[in-house]
């Protein structure tokens, strides 16, 4: 069994009048990819923003090694990609790259490497804001991997992206994993999930349903054969 | 810091705000020369029409009032963008996980604001530079005054723009409330003028106040003091707010801390009273041989004025004789009594126009509102005999009356062509 990286206890939110997020608990593994699974509402992007200290939560503990991290020193072990935002719209993706590896502490070693594994060589001088919606989300992804920090937690990664390029994504990310990077995405398609991650947790109105690999969640559900959106269903 | 520079000449906002500075610039310094040509060309040199004929009055307090202009009208947009831009995008929440304070984030904004603020001002040093070639008199410290004035000011937009972009969630809402504060001020002005008090105390304090203080070549301590409070107040609290992580009420508790401690502070700042007039004309003070004079008088003065706050008289007597005199005796008392803000209807009033002096027991009255009649009865009141003016010689002015040659073509013609060119190549290369 791998080493935990980090564990969240008892994390809630709420805006107003909505939980968002209700004493949500789990553990995330040195070097596992693990999917955060959910409807829209779910309170996933809540849960990421909350995790990497730019969203406030109400109460609970994101806790490494048994030690507490406070939100504002949460970048030592987690780098989070928000969906949906372009950052820096006027600047050239080229300079988004090199403001990552400076500003954000990107390793430059891999720059290249990560141009040419998510095809962004022909828009290095192309504004983020005047690209596509896929192209942009390649872009927002090229950040996350520059980034050197051992997690790297990733709001729906196959967003905006043809079926092509989630699989060229899906073999990119496998690649970094591979090497060693925690990778924490939260997808709401099942399906891509069920081909990607090695553990899940699943999100339904800001609670954890269930937490573990496919086969431990079927267990959960009293449904030892049922695939991955059976258990789903069933949990949630 | 490469980060925000580029920030800013990528903004067409900023971009704007420099094309348009030249034509600013160039209609009210073109107007100015043309009336100080005006004025020259019929031999004002006589020491009535001296301080018309300034350079600071007549020529740059009006060039440099586009600086004040686009302060508040352009500026607040230029540092809205910077300042709420992060947000707008989504990069702050990338940026925030850099695990800097935001406090050195603002700071960084606010200072490459300042130099594209610096940079707009351009056009008001070229007019330095061409009313110089005219022949014209420059006199360096009441130059360097006015251009203080209008960087402090500018520094007080950039402080509350960066204040209310940060704790708004749309650009829009920070420029409503921006210039929603501007307004406030000009209402307290306004309140100021017509109800005296504590009013116009306050007036004192906002930035028309303080640029028109700079516009005639005075510095005072405590208006630079509590400007730069007011800056330092308004960027804690958009760094604060920039805190994304941070619990909305913690926010709310330590911007509160942080209005307390400023309020604190402003309060301290307004009873400094060291000053300097920078003028050329000394049109903040009494002669020197009057200064002299008045210094040898010990104790407090203490003037009490039965004049409306809209009276004439009552705005003659304040600024040609009682500021020039809180400058010098610190400790001289005015008190301004009225029973109406216009004094129309006091005027068959018992008292109404009349003048308490108070020095060292002895009280005496006057209706006279000049600096002269002022002085007179000062220093009969002090049993000191009026200095001789004899030998001092008064400030003439600088008479030109030349046309306003070239300008036309620099203002309208070259700086925004300039500006259109440098947008475009500098835009470009950044991208």
């Amino acid at each position: 069994m791998e080493s935990t990286l980090f564990e969240v206890s008892g994390l809630s939110k709420r805006f107003g009048q909505i939980a968002a997020l209700t004493d949500v608990s789990f553990h995330v593994g040195a070097s596992e990819v693990l999917g955060l699974i959910g409807p829209n509402g779910a309170g996933k992007s809540t849960l990421f923003e909350c995790l990497a200290g730019v969203l406030a939560a109400d109460r609970g503990v994101v806790a490494a090694g048994g030690w507490p991290i406070e939100p504002r020193k949460r970048h030592s072990i987690l780098f989070y990609v928000p969906d949906s935002i372009a950052p820096w719209p006027a600047q050239p993706v080229r300079w988004i790259l090199d403001f990552t590896i400076g500003f954000l502490g990107g390793r430059a070693s891999i720059r290249d490497e990560v141009i040419e594994q998510l095809g962004l060589r022909d828009l290095l001088h192309q504004p983020i804001g005047t690209l596509s919606k896929g192209q942009r989300k390649r872009v927002l992804l090229a950040i996350g991997l520059l980034t050197s920090q051992p997690a790297l937690l990733i709001d729906e990664p196959f967003e905006g992206l043809d079926l092509r390029q989630s699989r060229e994504v899906a073999g990119v990310l496998r690649t970094y994993a591979a090497r060693g990077r925690t990778l924490f995405l939260s997808i709401h398609q099942i399906g891509d999930a069920a081909r990607f991650c090695d553990r899940f947790v699943l999100l339904s109105g800001g609670k954890v349903c269930g937490e573990g690999t496919v086969s431990e969640l079927a267990a959960a559900a009293s449904k030892p054969s049922a695939d991955l959106e059976e258990v789903f269903l069933a949990l949630t | 810091m490469d980060k925000e520079w580029r920030e800013l000449v990528v903004s067409k906002s900023w971009w704007v705000l420099l094309f348009v500075m030249g034509p600013l610039v160039g209609v009210s310094f073109i107007s100015s020369v043309r009336t100080y040509a005006e004025v020259s060309g019929l031999n004002g040199t006589a020491a009535g029409v001296g301080e018309a004929l300034s350079p600071l009055i007549g020529i740059w307090a009006p060039t440099f009032s586009a600086c004040e202009l686009a302060a508040v009208f352009l500026l607040p947009f230029v540092a809205i963008r910077v300042v709420a831009g992060d947000r707008q995008s989504g990069a702050l929440k990338l940026e925030l996980q850099q695990g800097m304070s935001p406090f050195f984030g603002i700071a960084a904004k606010a200072l490459v604001l300042m130099v594209g603020w610096l940079i707009a001002m351009l056009p008001s040093a070229s007019a330095v530079v061409l009313w110089k070639s005219y022949g014209g008199a420059v006199y360096p410290p009441e130059l360097l005054t006015l251009t203080g004035g209008h960087v402090l000011n500018a520094g007080l937009t950039i402080g509350l723009a960066a204040a209310m972009s940060s704790f708004t969630d749309h650009p829009s809402t920070a420029a409503i409330l921006t210039l929603s504060f501007t307004v406030g001020t000009w209402i307290i002005n306004f309140f100021g003028a017509i109800q005296g008090g504590w009013w116009e105390r306050a007036a004192g304090f906002t930035p028309a106040a303080m640029v028109a203080e700079f516009q005639h070549g005075l510095i005072r301590l405590s208006t630079v003091l509590v400007a730069g409070t007011l800056i330092l107040a308004g960027l804690s609290i958009a760094a604060l707010w920039m805190q994304l992580g941070s619990p909305v009420s913690n926010r709310l508790y330590e911007s509160a801390g942080i209005g307390a401690l400023a309020a604190v502070a402003i309060f301290a700042c307004t009873f400094t009273t060291a000053n300097w007039d920078t003028s050329e004309a000394r049109s903040n003070s009494f002669s020197e041989a009057d200064e002299a004079a008045l210094r040898k008088i010990h104790g407090p003065i203490r003037i009490e004025v039965h004049l409306a706050p809209e009276d004439p008289r009552r705005l003659d007597l304040e600024h040609k004789a009682l500021s020039k005199l809180r400058r010098l005796m610190t400790e001289t008392q005015v008190r301004y009594v009225s029973a109406t803000s216009i004094g129309l209807f006091e005027q068959t009033s018992a008292g109404y126009g009349e003048i308490w002096y108070e020095l060292n027991g002895k009280r005496t009255m006057s209706r006279v509102t000049t600096a002269e009649g002022v002085l007179e009865t000062i220093y009969s009141l002090a049993g000191i005999t009026p200095p001789s003016d004899a030998d001092e010689e008064a400030f003439r002015g600088h008479p030109l009356a030349v046309p306003p040659k070239g300008a036309g073509v620099l203002f309208y013609g070259f700086w925004p062509g300039l500006i259109l060119v440098s947008g475009i190549f500098t835009r470009g290369r950044f991208k």
